[in-house]
């Protein structure tokens, strides 16, 4: 891997909780030491995915020493529901069940083993009932979890009409469970006045705290959580982590004692729901010289059993259905279809993805037809600077045909294909393939009033400095964004700020930790608290030395320091403290300039688009369907990068889900809605000989969007999207064998699918 | 059933009562409070928890505490010497082999292993002594370097 030798090399490398990481010091949930009087959770769930409950027999697990309760839905406090978006999601099943791995009752008991047992002592009866695991067969039914969405542009029948060529197909992708390494889990310990402490593993406290707060029917102010990290969360703890904090704060409303619960890895598999598998259907039509004029799509997204952010994830599936390219004409419906698998819910890309792998499905098959290489019709329709995107906004500081250029130019695309094309020549039965993925990722939360953050700030009278934000540190590196934030601010050294948890008494109404955005918003925040001290501190300066309105005085090198009067850092500080003076600060910041109308499906919805280019190169053994990832080169817009090894981080380990996503993350559910890659033996996700063999980012230098933290370009989820690629490399590789193929659009390209695509 | 037994670990010799369905990693977490080892997968295909016993990483999970009796135990915990990091400890620093971190631990005593038995591996070779531990986040290739980063270090 190389970086850009040519940019600046003044903004910081450094992760700020490496060092404990690798001397095992990390605190995680499992971590923290227990309560003397904890109880452990586990919930009793249901093993049919549609049915009426006719019996529960709970006497042999009650009799169980150890066990302290048994919980059913009779027993909660406030309302049964958890449902974030939309309230169709009981925490416990009433009537009946709805998925297989749908909480019914909570064991309570003084330790996780007996907890465990009295679950397997439970007899429950389930009536079995019709279950549909097929997003087409819930949509002929009419099963829709939210209002169908269209987004539109230019007139598609006219346009198709005009096209010289014309292709429709279908195109499918799987489901992807996202393996945090940490599973899910909740502590809560109750405070003796009725609330209470939670302790989530979580991306989004608020959100844990909201639902707590109606689960027990108590005011929000009574429910406090606390976020220290997490162990991964990938889009799988924003909305799911509230069932668990919301078991174990029933459980500590009911006994008043402290309860835990930490999910086996086979419970987190089989009850949480996993990123949308999709089926589409799409028409594409082209001009004469490969102009892309119209583009339609259907999509039915699998929703799960309940809606949980389906309708967010599907829309996203819109604002990125046509990737990377300008489309003058567009018609798409998506359609968001009840199931009786897990609520599905955000993975990284929250839609985008699957709304980008059907666009260049199109364009693949559209190739394919003319006898072109998809490149062709790639290149000729990037986006461009003031080219309008379906849903109104217009691209700007548009890098999609400069980091297409620079990957050509500086990874030599044209001896890279001659590579391809020679051994395809000399080798009979390995072939390799090459495919280009361009990107294009809107960034900002599609819900506009997500878009605001708050963060606290506090000088100590020693100088040190302790930041809160709304930020969950989940392995992204945003803890050690906001400390370089603060440092920054106060021209102080990293190691002077302290980075607090993330605790919703502290920081209240936070959005959660997604959408690429948490280091714009946060940071932002965060600026806007530490100007404020910042100011206070040049007001003293102006008045101890007595300088003009107009002196320029600044906060650099750990001083303060206007002209040939300096005083330390720490000076200040103390000096501000005599003076009375507040050392402390909220800041707050909301996004300007976004907005939507979800009537009319137009207008402004991000702060700015990321762009990026990655070659993918693969090689097929065509013997055994067996595929390696030769090389995936890739140059990325970061903007202005403020954290080169965090930033480059997420570039690799993006790259490494998409393509385990798109290749070999294989997740089954047979007809009975029973997940048959319930473990992680069975459900492969990339290991170490997965990975492509060489990974090569380079920075295209760009100033970087204003709406960004330092200019610096949000950077989690698009890299995501490189792994298409890799499906479409393999693809190509199979069509060098088998130029006739009758290999159909559905990822992942599992080897076993390879090997039917190299010989049908 | 409770059985004594007596390990030493991270070089001190500790005697307790365990159940004997009690898994090396729970009586390393549970009863010495040794976090650092994690556990992630519950059917030995992750990795977060290998440790060392008697010198060779073991999956901590696939172990019952019984069947240490009488070895030597090193956890993540123990690898540091005087308060310096390891070398693998400083590799994956330096190199950011890690994001979330929860994955680190189990990548290091894998690694330690390795480098002890092999101290100038290929990239082959480290990919191979790697096979079992997975991680989410980091895509591997700033773990592989961070293992070679360490064994730099020690042979320098």
């Amino acid at each position: 891997m190389t970086s850009n030798p040519t940019k600046k090399k003044n903004k910081k490398s450094f992760n700020i909780d490496a060092p404990l990481h690798v001397s095992g010091k990390t605190q995680y949930l499992d971590d923290m030491p227990e309560l003397a009087g904890t109880l452990f959770a586990k919930a009793c769930y249901a093993k049919v995915a549609h049915g009426y409950i006719k019996d529960i027999d709970t006497t042999a697990a009650l009799a169980l020493p150890g066990v302290v309760k048994i919980i059913s839905h009779f027993d909660i406090p406030g309302e049964n529901e958890i449902g974030g978006i939309i309230q169709d999601e009981p925490l416990l099943a009433e009537v009946e069940v709805h998925f297989i791995g749908m909480p019914i009752l909570i064991v309570l008991a003084k330790d996780e083993i007996t907890a465990h047992k009295a679950v397997d002592l439970i007899q429950v009866d389930i009536q079995e009932k019709e279950i549909i695991t097929d997003p087409i067969v819930a949509f002929e039914k009419n099963e829709l979890l939210s209002q169908p969405l269209h987004f539109q542009s230019g007139n598609t029948a006219d346009a198709f009409e005009k096209c010289k060529y014309v292709y429709e197909g279908k195109a499918e992708s799987g489901g992807q469970e996202h393996v945090y390494l940490e599973p899910q889990g909740a502590y809560a310990i109750p405070n003796g006045d009725g609330s209470l402490k939670i302790y989530s593993s979580t991306q989004g406290p608020t959100a844990v705290q909201r639902t707590v707060a109606k689960v027990l029917g108590v005011s929000m102010n009574q429910v406090e959580v606390d976020v220290n990290r997490i162990g991964g969360g990938f889009g799988g703890k924003e909305d799911q982590a509230s069932a668990w904090a919301s078991i174990v704060a029933v459980g500590s409303y009911l006994t008043k004692k402290p309860v835990k619960y930490i999910l086996e890895r086979g419970e987190d598999l089989q009850m949480t729901g996993k990123r949308h598998p999709y089926k589409n259907t799409y028409k594409i039509g082209l001009d004469a010289e490969y102009k892309i004029q119209a583009f339609e799509a259907d999509f039915y997204q699998n929703g799960g059993a309940a809606t949980d952010l389906s309708p967010a994830v599907l829309q996203r599936t819109l604002f990125h259905a046509t990737n990377s390219y300008f489309v003058p004409n567009v018609n798409t419906h998506a359609y968001s279809c009840r199931t009786n698998l897990p609520p599905n819910t955000a993975f990284r890309g929250f839609g985008g993805p699957q709304g980008m792998f059907v666009m260049e499905t199109a364009i693949h098959h559209a190739a394919r037809a003319l006898g072109v290489s998809p490149t062709v019709i790639q290149e000729k329709n990037l986006l461009f600077e003031g080219a309008e995107f379906c849903y109104g906004q217009i691209a700007k500081e548009c890098e999609a045909q400069n980091t297409w250029k620079e990957a050509a130019r500086k990874y030599d695309l044209a001896r890279m294909q001659k590579e391809v094309d020679d051994y395809n020549l000399k080798n009979s039965y390995s072939k390799k393939g090459l495919a280009i993925m361009p990107i294009c990722f809107g960034i900002s939360f599609t819900n506009t009033q997500m878009n605001n953050a708050r963060a606290l700030v506090h000088v100590y009278q020693d100088g040190s400095v302790g930041i809160s934000t709304g930020a969950v540190e989940m392995g992204q590196g945003v803890s050690s964004k906001m400390i370089q934030v603060a440092a920054l601010c106060f021209g102080i050294d990293t190691e002077q700020v302290k980075l607090e948890t993330t605790n919703t008494t502290r920081v209240a109404n936070t959005s959660p930790t997604a959408a690429s955005a948490t280091a714009d918003l946060n940071g932002k925040a965060l600026q806007d608290a530490c100007d404020q001290i910042q100011k206070r501190f040049y007001e003293l300066a102006r008045q101890t030395w007595s300088l003009s309105e107009d002196a320029a005085i600044q906060l650099t090198q750990n001083s303060i320091v206007a002209g040939d009067n300096k005083m330390s850092w720490n000076e200040i500080v103390s000096l501000a403290f005599q003076k009375r003076i507040n050392l402390s600060a909220k800041g707050h910041y909301s996004t300007p300039i976004i907005h939507f109308d979800t009537k009319t499906s137009k207008g402004h919805p991000f702060a700015y688009h990321v762009y990026g280019t990655a070659i993918t190169t693969c090689t097929v053994d065509c013997i055994r369907g067996n595929y390696e990832f030769d090389a995936v080169k890739i140059v990325h817009d970061f903007g202005s990068s403020m954290n080169r090894a965090v930033d480059l981080g997420q570039i690799e380990g993006g790259l490494a889900q998409g393509i385990g996503w798109m290749t070999m993350e294989e997740l089954i559910y047979n007809e009975k809605g029973q997940l048959k890659s319930g473990n992680l033996a069975n459900y492969k996700i990339p290991d170490i000989y997965s990975v492509p063999k060489e990974v090569e980012i380079h920075y295209l230098d760009t100033k970087g969007a204003d709406l960004a933290i330092l200019k610096s370009k949000a950077v989690g989820e698009p890299p995501l999207m490189y792994g298409i690629g890799a499906y479409f490399s393999i693809f190509n590789a199979i069509l060098a064998f088998n130029p006739k193929a009758k290999l159909p659009y559905e990822a992942p390209m599992t080897v076993e699918k390879v090997l039917m695509g190299l010989y049908q | 059933m409770s059985n004594e037994i007596t390990v030493k670990v991270n070089g001190k010799s500790v005697t307790e009562h365990v159940e004997g369905r009690d898994l090396l990693a729970h009586f390393l977490r549970d009863k010495l409070h040794l976090t650092g080892t994690h556990i992630g997968c519950d059917t030995s295909s992750c990795g977060a928890c290998t440790i060392l016993v008697d010198g060779q990483s073991v999956k901590s999970c696939t172990m019952l505490a019984v069947q240490a009796d009488g070895c030597e135990v090193t956890t993540i915990e123990g690898l540091a010497g005087n308060g310096s990091l390891h070398p693998l400890q400083e590799g994956f620093n330096e190199m950011h082999g890690l994001q979330c971190g929860f994955c680190t631990p189990g990548m290091i005593m894998t690694a330690t292993d390795l480098l002890k038995s092999n101290p100038n591996p290929t990239e082959t070779e480290i990919r191979e002594a790697l096979e079992g531990n997975i991680c989410r986040c980091t895509g591997y290739h700033n773990i592989v370097k961070s293992i070679q980063h360490a064994a730099e270090k020690m042979n320098a």
